[in-house]
């Protein structure tokens, strides 16, 4: 909403107070004002002129040479435009005079001819042509012939105007107008106002001709006025200058004045040509299925049973608080006219713009509320300034629908000035609180300990007690809230349970080298497809782009684009993690909501950082291994690996990770496509579900007893085929053993192929570990245990020992 | 006859003397000590010969050969003292390193800035007796909009663009839902005092301030007697905790529709200090939650009597809070995720 600063000062005075203070008031009382825009741009020795005589330049086509009277003189001035003619008063630019944009006007040469000044559009003005009807906004603007000749042109276009813009939150609809805002700077600056409380109806004896018929709950309220003749067609200058200051573009006088009483006191209108209206009746109702109707800007629209539409007997002639229709339009030739002034339903009115992607000044005031109080001031207004300004006269008194003449009911608040203080937390004394709500408007009846406040319809954001308070708080000033301290709760509810987990995971990784990354969660099937996760995308209703439209169902692909843009910006690689949400559902749509899982991912791709010590060398799987073990040891799980058949990774370098007896994740290196696909090259991924982590980590420390009697340790190197994995030579040891308390650790230390070890076999070295908590080992115990082990060993996968 | 056993005595230990002078080296030194003091070494000759002496001359000669074998033995020790020392300075100077080369790596990772504000936050206002909890990403209309006061076709719905899954489905705009969902959970009981920290989803286009997803931490306290200037102090504290002892905060009205009162809350400029500059706009105040009082419709809509309880709540951007601890221009910085970027995180 923008706001005219001299329009406010009509209603109430400002004395004292300049434009940028004003907007720091209604700042601070909750009204932001977003910026603060002098009409004049930088127009400074501008004068009206009248054109003398104009000729055409003896060495240029399109240029004349004029002769103007600028009041105290003659002067010759050069000018391009095609409307320039004799007898028009138009803004002449003096040598020496300076225009927006810097530009300075000296005198000049046009070919061989001097030109003292210049001639100026509103433009050149620094007026925006597209809030000027089309006559005004081309050629030289041509001002009204009863200005002063000579005189300096800016009070007389209204340019020493200053333009508040104001970024209205959605609830104080009633702020859309001059009124709204008359009465809310007379409640901050505590200055009465003098904006009128309504408007009589016009002298006019008579019943209206008019005819209206309501056949929807929908429209509440609706009032209309037949006027005969606009003899007058041009909006004067200073209507159209105020409309420009509001960033309303000026047509013509009769939609100038709807619009205009409209910013004035926040009540749209709407003027139908009433020879249109078929029986001189205008029925409200609901549109019909199929029911078509061509809209003020020529576009045929189809309508739907859930809009309304203004008709007469025969057809639809409006959409409802959106937007007129063609074939009511008024015109040139417009001689009658039906003034509407109503209240639709906000819904409707918002559901029906939304519908046609329309956003009209109207379709804004209804979605938030109009004040029922204002339906009728704003026809009378209306009614007034065209029979001012146009000519017009009323016919008949104005039709209302329902013709109940009381005034809507204001909501009756109680309200405790001891609960406001103690709810704000500060003594506001009464007084204060009585002042606040009179300046507004409101009516208090001050009682005992309640008060009974009144709050006119033309504020429905003010219904509760609470709604009160803010009113108190935001007038007497939030600065005069102090802080205070809550006393401590003697019992805080508790955090969810994975939190703390991911804070220790977050952390452990971060100090084994880990960069923690944050990805969109929004993806596409197509950027998913390497990874072919489970279950259907969920998808956007209407996504904003192709490849942000589906629910992520699995980290790997956000993971993997971190992991290419890092590489193609010269990162030659690194290990990083993200803690975030995967969307899982079996079918779409389906009965219940997506699944939402908390998965660690985890990526390892590129090349090490390397040092002088070791050459920088590819990540592997080994490493993504090492910091699972690693944080899992940390979180008291001891993982075992058994090898998976994921399609996307590896078919021989992948595992799935269990601890107690289940999966709680994997890890792997992607498939050599799927690396492509995402142009990684190679890479090592790992993941683990951070529901089921919680469930079988802990926190707690058990202390174990130091041993008192000493160790064993037997080294020990096998052949084993290829295909034997480690991890079975460890479980069969402890198998082998399992009747005896007395083996406590079972390692791989080395693998080892090459020379000496046959083709198609390997040499596996595992370390055993003796130990009794009650007495010393003997060597022949343990002699007969390593042979038990390898005989095990032997007959399970013919493991030999090394000599 | 002693004299020239003496003789010959005092000869060998001059020359054992000169030679030992001579050896350089440990093998030098075993060699020198096998030839002088060794079984087959000249003394050892006097020795063995001494038999056939008288015992007088034995005596003397035997006392003798001893002197000289002491001062040799002892001459030995001082050398080979001598030796090892400089054998081993020679030693340690051979293995003199290069103490600049860079020592073995070890990777220094680092916890995104946003988790690391997160993180910090969480921890104030755990300090202030909050707990932390979490909420669904994917929410219902109902959480995220009616039960927070903006009913289907409120205007206040154009605040927030939503990306929807279904009519019903969306995925949430702010965290808000969740302060229905703890006052479900709690069922009347208090004190409520929960911060939540998460993902939020809104239809925006990308750009250096926007982000279609963002991280919010939405706190809220329901008690009895809760005041609009708890609100304020609350904030203050965190404002202090996380920027320092001389912040301040300033409340500004506002409009949300699940609080009533509502307010934006304002930092003293954390780039100027309150005297103006660009990044405040010349006001000496940044912007950075909003808060207000709970709407008493969403206090009953919840099941705490509005007439019984009050509270308070508020909501803030990670990312904003991010970028202006961080000098961080470009909000789409955080969601690359450039390891150039991130390691500049790494000190803890
Ligand atoms: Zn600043």
């Amino acid at each position: 909403m923008r706001a005219s600063y001299k329009w406010l000062a009509e209603y109430l005075d400002l004395a004292g107070l300049s434009p940028a203070e004003l907007a720091d008031r209604l700042t601070s009382a909750g009204l932001a004002v977003d910026a603060v825009d002098p009409l004049n741009r930088g127009v400074k020795g501008v004068v009206i002129g009248k054109i003398l005589e104009v000729h055409p330049h003896p060495h240029a086509d399109r240029l004349k040479v004029c002769r103007v009277d600028v009041g105290d003189r003659e002067l010759q001035i050069v000018c391009g435009a095609p409307n320039a003619a004799p007898q028009q008063l138009v803004p002449v630019a003096l040598p020496g005079a300076k225009l927006p944009g810097g530009v300075e006007i000296g005198v000049a040469e046009f070919r061989g001819i001097l030109s003292h000044g210049m001639l100026c559009s509103a433009e050149e003005l620094g007026l925006e042509p597209r809030y000027l009807p089309k006559r005004d906004a081309e050629g030289l603007f041509v001002l009204p012939a009863d200005l002063p000749l000579g005189a300096d042109i800016v009070p007389h276009l209204h340019l020493d105007d200053v333009v508040l813009d104001l970024d209205l939150t959605p609830n104080r609809s009633d702020c859309l107008s001059i009124r709204g805002l008359v009465h809310e700077l007379s409640a901050i600056l505590r200055r009465p106002h003098r904006f009128p409380h309504s408007v009589p109806a016009p002298a006019v004896e008579g019943e209206s001709p008019l005819r209206v018929r309501l056949e929807t709950p929908r429209c509440p309220r609706y009032e209309a006025q037949l006027l005969e003749g606009a003899e007058v067609r041009e909006t004067p200058l200073w209507m159209k200058m105020r409309l420009l200051a509001m960033g309303i573009r000026s047509i013509d006088l009769v939609v100038d004045v709807t619009n205009y009483v409209m910013l004035e006191w926040g009540q749209p209108l709407h003027a139908f040509d009433a020879d249109a209206i078929a029986e001189r009746t205008i029925v409200v109702r609901q549109a019909r299925e199929g029911e078509r109707l061509v809209t003020l800007d020529g576009q045929e629209r189809a309508l739907t049973p859930e809009m309304i539409v203004i008709a007469d007997p025969e057809k639809a002639i409006g959409l409802a608080g959106v937007m007129g229709g063609e074939n009511s339009e008024i015109g040139p030739s417009t001689r009658r006219i039906a003034l509407e002034s109503a209240c639709f339903d906000g819904r409707s009115v918002r559901r029906t713009g939304q519908a046609l992607s329309l956003r009209s000044e109207a379709q804004q005031r209804f979605e938030k509320g109009v004040d029922p109080a204002a339906v009728s001031s704003a026809l009378h207004r209306a009614t007034e300034l065209l029979v001012q300004l146009a000519g017009s006269r009323p016919v008949g008194a104005p039709r209302r629908v329902p013709a109940q003449e009381e005034a809507p009911k204001p909501t009756i608040i109680s309200f405790s000035p001891r609960e406001c203080s103690r709810f704000l937390g500060v003594d506001v004394p009464e007084d204060e609180m009585r002042t606040c709500f009179e300046s507004l408007g409101f009516t208090v009846v001050q009682g005992e300990r309640e008060w009974r406040v009144e709050v006119p319809t033309r504020r429905p954001d003010v219904a509760l007690p609470a709604d009160l308070y803010e009113e108190v708080a935001r007038l007497y000033g939030y600065d005069h809230i102090p802080s205070t301290s809550m006393r401590l709760p003697v019992e805080a509810p508790e955090s969810s349970a994975h939190l703390p987990l991911l804070r220790r995971v977050r952390r452990a990784l971060v100090d084994w080298g880990l960069y923690e990354v944050r990805t969109y969660a929004l993806t596409s099937p197509e950027a998913e497809a390497p990874v072919s996760p489970s279950g259907v995308p969920v998808p956007l209703l209407r996504p904003m782009s192709d490849d942000r439209r589906s629910l992520r169902r699995h980290l790997l692909p956000s993971l993997a684009e971190v992991a290419r843009h890092n590489l193609a910006h010269q990162v030659p690689g690194g290990a990083i993690f993200e803690a975030g949400k995967v969307f899982l559902a079996a079918s779409w749509p389906q009965a219940a909501l997506p699944e939402e899982r908390s998965v660690l991912g985890m990526l390892w791709f590129g090349e090490t950082e390397g040092d002088p010590f070791e050459r920088p060398r590819r990540y592997d799987f080994y490493d993504a291994k090492g910091v699972c073990d690693a944080l899992l040891a940390r979180l008291g799980v001891q993982p075992t690996y058994r090898a998976s058949e994921c399609a996307f990774l590896h078919p021989g370098r992948q595992a799935s990770i269990q601890a107690n007896g289940q999966s709680i994740g994997l890890i792997g290196e992607l498939h050599p496509d799927v690396a492509e696909a995402y142009e990684v090259e190679r890479a090592v991924y790992a993941e683990i579900d951070l529901a089921l982590l919680a469930s079988v980590a802990s926190a707690d420390v058990r202390v174990a007893p130091l041993p008192r009697h000493p160790a064993s340790r037997r080294d020990l190197a096998v052949l084993v085929p290829q295909a034997v994995e480690a991890q079975a030579l460890v479980d069969a040891a402890w198998d082998a053993l399992s009747d005896r308390d007395i083996l406590r650790l079972v390692r791989v230390f080395d693998v080892y192929t090459g020379t000496g070890v046959p083709e198609g076999y390997k040499s596996l070295a595992l370390a055993l570990g003796f130990q009794q908590e009650e007495r010393t080992l003997t060597d022949a115990e343990i002699d007969e245990a390593v042979n038990t082990v390898l005989r095990a060993w032997e007959a399970a996968f013919g493991a030999k020992l090394r000599a | 006859m002693s004299d020239s056993w003496n003789h010959e005595l005092e000869e060998i230990r001059a020359r054992a003397l000169a030679s030992l002078a001579g050896a350089s080296d440990s093998k030098g030194l075993n060699e020198w000590r096998v030839e002088v003091l060794g079984k087959k070494s000249a003394l050892n000759q006097i020795s063995k010969a001494m038999g056939g002496l008288a015992p007088e001359e034995r005596r003397m000669l035997g006392e003798a050969l001893n002197r000289v074998r002491q001062e040799l033995e002892h001459a030995w020790r001082t050398r080979q003292a001598e030796i090892e020392a400089k054998e081993k300075a020679l030693r340690l100077e051979r293995e003199r390193i290069d103490v600049t080369l860079p020592g073995r790596h070890v990777p220094v990772g680092a916890a995104h800035p946003i988790s690391r504000v997160i993180e910090e936050i969480e921890d104030i206002f755990l300090s202030l007796g909050f707990s932390v909890v979490d909420g669904p990403e994917v929410e219902t209309d109902h959480y995220n909009f009616e039960l927070l006061n903006i009913p289907k076709d409120h205007p206040a719905r154009d605040m927030q663009d939503t990306f929807y899954l279904t009519e019903e489905w969306l995925l949430r705009t702010h965290t808000s839902p969740m302060q229905v969902r703890t006052m479900e959970r709690m069922r009347g009981r208090t004190p409520i005092r929960v911060i939540v920290p998460g993902r939020v989803y809104r239809r925006d286009e990308d750009d250096a301030t926007h982000s279609h997803q963002f991280t919010q931490i939405e706190g809220l306290v329901v008690d009895e007697g809760i005041r609009m200037s708890d609100l304020k102090g609350t904030l203050e504290a965190f404002a202090k905790a996380l920027f320092g002892p001389s912040q301040r905060v300033r409340l500004r009205p506002s409009y949300f529709p699940f609080t009533e009162p509502s307010c934006e809350v304002d930092l003293v400029c954390v780039s100027c200090g309150g005297g103006g500059c660009r990044m405040c706009k010349g006001t000496g105040w940044i912007e950075i939650l909003g808060a207000g009082m709970v709407h008493p419709r969403v206090l009953d809509m919840s099941g705490y009597d509005s007439a019984r309880y009050s509270g308070f709540a508020f909501g803030l951007g990670a990312e904003r809070i991010a970028m202006l601890r961080y000098g961080i221009s470009d909000i789409r910085m955080l969601y690359q995720n450039d390891l150039r970027f991130l390691r500049q995180f790494s000190h803890a």
